[in-house]
């Protein structure tokens, strides 16, 4: 095999390994009016950062789609930049 | 079971529209024998996307704790009231704590601040650090090159007076007979 692509292969972290943010302060909920906690798993298109993105596990990725969508509908992030 | 309900209204409501609709709320809330836990105002907000062509809005979050099945009959009333943009009623978890986000709000401006008034700081910090070590090198550089001269001069007169002797002896050497 070429070194150089052996070389990038070993700098990838193994997936299994990476933690979801929320579980490391064991959220229990994400409060749709806590405005700098959704913000950076969003984009500047307003779109959820999908959870190969975002690393999240499913049941916080779930708790912060509803959080999103709630902040939605009060105007408080936007739908659609 | 305790409930939160989040209103959002306009601002540009006169003092006496805005003072019926608050008493509006607080009547509907009565009606349903609702008891009050806690209130957060936030005030004057900006909208992420116009509402009803209004821009800014004022949201106000109340937390009730009242019968479950009076909740149909709350948001009939809400969404009937007017000058209402927006309300939202979430039943929050158990050990839900209440956050005062009117107060938390001005405390993610101030850190918004002072993170960026820090950055900055590090910046310059970074770039005259930089400056001195570019001067630093200079200065070794320009030593260096003073030193290497002087070496060759030492060296170039060092030579000198060697060629001189030698060229004197070989003169002075009668051996050879020129």
């Amino acid at each position: 095999m070429d070194p150089r692509k052996q070389q990038q292969q070993q700098q990838r972290a193994d997936p299994r390994l990476k933690k979801c943010p929320f579980c490391l302060k064991e959220t229990k909920y994400i409060d749709y009016k806590d405005y700098p906690t959704i913000k950076p798993f969003m984009d500047y298109f307003g779109n959820i950062m999908k959870r190969y993105y975002s690393g999240l596990c499913l049941k916080h990725q779930k708790m912060l789609k509803n959080a999103i969508e709630r902040a939605r509908f009060m105007g408080m992030v936007s739908y659609r930049k | 079971m305790v409930y939160e309900f989040c209103v959002l209204y306009p601002v540009n409501l006169s003092q006496k529209e805005e003072q019926t609709l608050l008493k509006g709320i607080e009547e509907i809330f009565a009606e349903a024998e609702g008891r009050q836990i806690a209130k957060d105002a936030w005030g004057r907000r900006g909208l992420a996307y116009p509402i009803k062509k209004q821009i800014e809005g004022n949201f106000i979050v109340f937390y009730y704790e009242m019968n479950p099945q009076k909740l149909r009959e709350v948001d009939r009333q809400l969404r009937i009231l007017p000058n209402v943009l927006r309300h939202l009623m979430v039943k929050p978890p158990k050990d839900y704590q209440m956050v005062k986000y009117s107060e938390a709000f001005e405390q993610w401006q101030k850190d918004k601040v002072t993170a960026v008034e820090t950055k900055r700081k590090d910046e310059e910090t970074k770039l005259q650090r930089k400056v001195v070590e570019k001067a630093k090198r200079d200065a070794k550089r320009t030593e260096v090159k003073k030193t290497e001269v002087k070496k060759k001069e030492a060296a170039s007169t060092l030579e000198e007076a060697d060629l001189s002797k030698k060229l004197d002896e070989l003169i002075s050497d009668d051996s050879i007979g020129l």
